[in-house]
């Protein structure tokens, strides 16, 4: 929408630094969440108060089952219903196991709902997107922050306008653009272009990118220029391999969110052979038994779940950011 | 999605195969130069049997016809998706809608025109007129098989009757009966005595065909393309009582009030709820989808009183417009030979019942003749020595619902008006302090200014 | 459907570092075609490329067409016909209107009730211990992992409003008689934010704690210099810092906040008697749930009084707090 943002958002590398830095962030928040060096409110001798001390501990007391409840508690059940009869999890909710394990439900889910082809999709889903906006947030960072050709400053501003846009606004002419698209004639609908597509034309990508790439140091672009080097070698070679970071944060942002869209590949993906599995859950929900039903969405958790305790920092220093680019 | 959906599946007699196929795509032809015909089959979720008994379905059918590569398609009829679909251009070849939107969509040149191909297969003259013209525009023009047709029933959990005390062969024949017995199987079993549809459009096709047997009409064709509301009745008003009484004085309703045409069978088939209202035809759907005990089903007719009917309702087989020569000719052979063959026809007949039950789906679900009263009652007897279903304990609706007045569902803005009239029942249910009549009057005006568009 | 509209970051792109004209940029003085293809014109427009036609197509495009289509009466099978303002008249008689705009409010202040103050305050306590930061930063963060589909679908069941739900169940372990949830009018919109809060809590406080990182400790010295107690600094050190993220956060709560579809979709479809049925729900009704065709013009109208109404509310909010947030 349209306001004044109260301050750069993003402190950029000024000039000629001589590594480009995280979206500069500075040295102590790169290091950030288990940070033990520097103070927060309390002072070392706040710490070391017998009341402040015994309050700490309730902190601690309240933080570590609160958190283990609400945030670990909801999927712990989730796996134990997973492998329950369902008139048992409906009966009694919280006993484990009183007549058995079933660990049917697991293969059935797999095999019946076939989550195996929807999580496939899915991927199919989120591995297009990220692709598409790579590559559209990088070419078109590359030719506005590097390139400039005269036409640069309008297409920023085009660019930066749609930002303003509630992605509600376009959700009914972009469906019917992808009914009936311009030149191919031929319907999207039922294509995974008609998420991929929509998706790179995403301009928070391309201002991250295109912020970035102003921060690299022009010096060794001329260089390279002067030895020979084509617009698109020093694309290749040169910009993009000093851009791992944002790179790896704008997949980040990219998968996350192809991940959990759902109105929009609901809309674009009626047939369910194409459907991710976001759209494919509620849509077998009635006509599937709960145990086997809690076993899908069981499994479906599980892969996420992984990936993010795999890459646990990536993940938090990715929502960490979004903090920097927000605030 | 009420109606619609619950035919689309329920119909199907296990195969639903409305044929969906690409509408567009359609006449190209597949690599070995067959012509590929893509068709409708059942809705998400159906279980593997359903998809063994297509498969030998469509091989016996392209051993026939060599040319013919036929494909199916998940297709299940639902508001949202269909409207995409037609819009998108990605329906089937072959497709089934339900009698609430076929007029409009014929009147929208939506359907293809199949008249001659109806005269040239020489059973035009056998259908029930009454669902006939359910696909007929105003200058006689057909544009559609109607291919199935089902009356409401009351269904009930024959389990759960037993364990409240109740005689499962004797279910209820009155509405004050169905109250009495509903409270009886709450108390004693702690399950939902009695439970309806809310939601998607289902709560207002409920809502109309108990507000129907009551007497109601909740609508008026005014004979000149214009329609008015009559929601706001007796019988209506009496039917949302009956139902708030049921879940505030008596408590005999459980506890979920969200149910859908899948929720509600998903809960009867668990035996959480002891008897409810739906088409006669959904017995296939509840053993096929979701496991219902065949022990455990009762069918009965709905009670009718102070001169109510019965609603029913059915769907037709149909075609996109645009569908070449080629493809068209292909699609109607198809229609004939896995929709109406096996209505006209007794090797037909025969050989449909047996794979059904070979696969083990189920054959003899009661439904209503699409085709004369004659020929249906004909065909009931090919097919006897397969009839896999329970029919004695659906006996209090084949017995019965031969004498009760059918009606069908009213035509102006029918899911529209449906969808208003899912609130009623789900302020009823959800609110104990409900204003009926306020809510009435207002929904009644609601549904006039849709039909005033 | 992922479009970003984070003003901030918009207008900070704009005040690009001055950096001395490149080789290319001396090159373009003098513009003939020859000096044009010889500046890299051609390689330009090869990186342009693919930015300039996927959002000419979906996203400039489908912008224009929301607003062409907003006067126009379209249903896909005859030719638009235009109908001046009749889309937004009908629109503004719709009964339902109102239904909606008062249930989305009361959906977004019951989440900025629950959903503001307690990321905030777990972020503080969070950031004050000394060990276990990354432990409870990565159990809040987990439910922000789980696909938000599964997420509702999930919490449906714990929802099941029986006296054996698992809420319920809860409940009855402390003496709380069974609540119905979903299956009232009255306790159906708290269990839509409930759920809402849950799966969004850990997103903010991720980002409160890399912002609470940076607040410089020598404020805390200095306060404490002036005998502050470790609540006074947290009131007027902590909070004042944090009130620039604070400020963007709430503001880009509000304006998702009013723009919720997917729990009302899945978790009641608006119900019971509307009392779920919210802004984004209606337009999606409009425009996708008569089988018969959508109201697509209606469905513009609607998305378009929204974005405006969004327009508007931000940049009030950025003038009101220009003052306080800037300094």
């Amino acid at each position: 929408m349209t306001g004044a943002p109260a301050e750069p958002l993003l402190d950029r590398p000024h000039g000629a630094a001589p590594r480009p830095r995280l979206l500069g962030l500075r040295r102590r928040e790169r290091d950030s969440l288990d940070d033990l060096g520097d103070r927060g409110v309390m002072s070392v001798f706040d710490r070391r108060r017998r009341s402040v001390r015994a309050s700490m501990t309730g902190v601690h007391v309240f933080l570590f089952a609160g958190l283990v409840v609400a945030g670990l508690g909801p999927l712990l059940w989730l796996a134990k219903a997973a492998v329950t009869p369902t008139q048992d999890t409906l009966s009694t909710p919280f006993a484990l196991w009183p007549n058995g394990i079933d660990w049917e439900n697991l293969s059935t889910a797999w095999n019946d709902i076939h989550i195996d082809q929807y999580f496939l999709n899915t991927i199919w889903v989120a591995a297009g997107s990220w692709f598409f906006q790579l590559l559209i947030a990088t070419t078109a960072g590359y030719a506005l922050s590097v390139l400039r050709p005269r036409y640069a400053p309008i297409l920023n501003a085009l660019v930066l306008a749609t930002l303003f846009i509630p992605a509600v606004v376009l959700l009914v002419p972009l469906y019917l653009t992808i009914l009936n698209p311009p030149v191919i004639g031929t319907s999207l609908l039922n294509t995974y272009w008609a998420v991929w597509l929509p998706a790179a034309a995403n301009a928070f990508n391309i201002l991250l990118v295109k912020r970035f790439f102003d921060g690299l140091p022009r010096e060794v672009f001329e260089a390279a220029k002067t030895d020979g080097a084509g617009p698109f070698r020093v694309f290749w070679s040169i910009v993009l391999p000093m851009s791992k970071p944002i790179l790896g944060v704008v997949s980040v942002f990219a998968v996350i969110a192809a991940w959990k869209d759902f109105l929009w590949p609901l809309l674009v993906l009626p047939d369910p052979a194409v459907q991710p599995l976001s759209v494919r859950l509620p849509a077998v929900q009635s006509q599937t038994e709960l145990d086997v039903f809690l076993a899908a969405l069981a499994i479906s958790t599980l892969i996420p779940v992984v990936l993010f305790l795999l890459f646990q920092r990536l993940f938090l220093r990715g929502a960490g950011l979004g903090g920097a680019v927000k605030g | 999605m009420k109606s619609s959906r619950r035919i689309a599946i329920a119909g199907i007699t296990a195969l639903a195969v409305a044929g969906a196929l690409a509408g567009c795509t359609s006449g190209s032809g597949s690599e070995d130069g067959r012509l590929e015909l893509r068709v409708a089959t059942f809705p998400p979720g159906a279980d593997q049997a359903a998809y063994d008994a297509f498969a030998e379905q469509e091989s016996q059918f392209e051993e026939a016809n060599p040319d013919i590569d036929i494909v199916g398609v998940e297709y299940e009829w639902t508001a949202p998706t269909f409207a995409a679909q037609i819009a998108g251009g990605s329906l089937p070849d072959v497709f089934t809608v339900p009698f609430t939107d076929s007029k409009t969509l014929l009147q929208n040149g939506q359907l293809m025109d199949v008249t001659d191909e109806i005269d040239e297969l020489g059973y035009a003259d056998k259908f029930n007129p009454i669902i006939l013209d359910e696909v007929t525009d105003s200058d006689g023009r057909v544009y559609g098989f109607p291919r199935q047709a089902y009356a409401n029933g009351l269904h009930y959990n024959r389990a759960l009757f037993e364990e409240a005390g109740l005689d499962p062969d004797s279910p209820p024949t009155t509405w004050d009966e169905v109250r009495a017995a509903a409270k009886q199987i709450s108390e004693q079993t702690g399950k939902a005595g009695y439970a309806t549809m809310a939601t998607g459009n289902t709560g207002g096709w409920q809502l109309s065909t108990q507000a129907d047997s009551r007497g109601a009409s909740l609508q008026t064709d005014d004979g000149d393309g214009t329609y008015t509301s009559t929601i706001d009745n007796d019988a209506t008003k009496a039917t949302l009582q009956f139902l708030h009484d049921l879940r505030w004085e008596d408590d005999s309703m459980g506890s979920t009030f969200d149910l859908d045409w899948g929720s509600i069978n998903q809960e009867f088939a668990a035996g959480n709820v002891g008897m409810y209202t739906s088409g006669s035809d959904v017995y296939t759907a509840l053993v096929r989808d979701f496991g219902l005990q065949p022990d455990d089903y009762g069918l009965t007719v709905i009670p009718t009183e102070n001169g109510g009917g019965v609603l029913g309702g059915g769907d037709i087989a149909v075609m996109p417009p645009n569908l070449d020569d080629a493809t068209k000719a292909a699609a109607v052979k198809w229609i004939d030979w896995y929709y109406m063959q096996k209505l006209l026809d007794e090797d037909a007949a025969v050989a449909d019942a047996k794979a059904l039950s070979d696969a083990g789906q189920a054959v003899g679900t009661p439904v209503l003749p699409v085709l004369d009263q004659a020929t249906y009652e004909e065909s009931l007897t090919w097919i006897e020595p397969y009839v896999n279903v329970p029919l004695d304990q659906m006996a209090g609706f084949t017995e019965g619902i031969f004498e009760q007045t059918p009606i069908g569902e009213f035509k102006g803005q029918t899911q529209p008006i449906y969808a208003l009239m899912d609130n009623l029942v789900q302020a009823v249910l959800t609110d104990e302090n409900a204003d009926i009549d306020a809510l009435l009057a207002q929904v009644d005006a609601d549904a006039q200014a849709l039909l005033d568009q | 459907m992922t479009m970003t509209t984070d003003p901030e970051v918009a207008e900070a792109a704009d005040d690009r570092p001055p950096t001395p004209p490149t080789v290319a940029e001396r090159r373009r003085r003098r513009r003939t075609p020859m000096s044009w293809l010889r500046g890299g014109g051609l390689s330009n427009l090869a990186f342009v490329a693919p930015m300039l036609i996927v959002f000419a197509v979906f996203s400039w495009g489908p912008i224009v067409r929301a607003i062409v289509m907003s006067f126009q009466k379209t249903n896909l099978v005859a030719p638009p016909v235009w109908v001046g303002l009749d889309n937004f008249a009908r629109v503004l008689a719709d009964p339902n209107l109102g239904t909606a705009v008062l249930n989305t409010l009361y959906f977004a202040v019951l989440a900025l009730l629950f959903g503001f103050p307690l990321p905030i305050l777990l972020a503080v306590l969070m950031s004050e211990v000394r060990r276990g930061k990354g432990l409870y930063s990565a159990l809040a963060y987990l439910p922000v992992v789980v696909p938000p589909v599964v997420a509702v679908l999930l919490w449906k069941v714990f929802y099941n409003a029986s006296p054996d739900g698992v809420f319920n169940t809860i409940l009855g372990w402390v003496g709380i008689p069974p609540q119905p949830w979903l299956q009232s009018s009255a306790t159906v919109m708290p269990s839509l934010v409930l759920e809402a809060t849950w799966a969004a809590a850990g997103g903010a406080i991720i980002i409160y704690l890399a912002a609470l990182i940076s607040v410089p400790p020598e404020l805390y010295d200095a306060a404490e210099v002036d005998g502050a107690g470790i609540w006074r600094k947290i009131w007027h050190v902590t909070l004042p810092q944090l009130r620039g993220v604070l400020f963007i956060m709430l503001i880009l709560q509000v304006i998702a906040t009013s723009q919720v579809f997917l729990e009302p979709f899945l978790f009641t479809g608006g119900g019971p008697n509307n009392a779920t049925l919210t802004i984004l729900l209606l337009i999606y009704r409009y425009a996708f749930q008569n089988s018969l065709g959508g109201a697509y013009g209606e469905a513009t109208a609607l998305s378009l009084m929204l974005a405006i109404f969004l327009a508007l509310l931000s940049w009030a909010y950025f003038k009101l707090t220009e003052r306080w947030s800037t300094n």
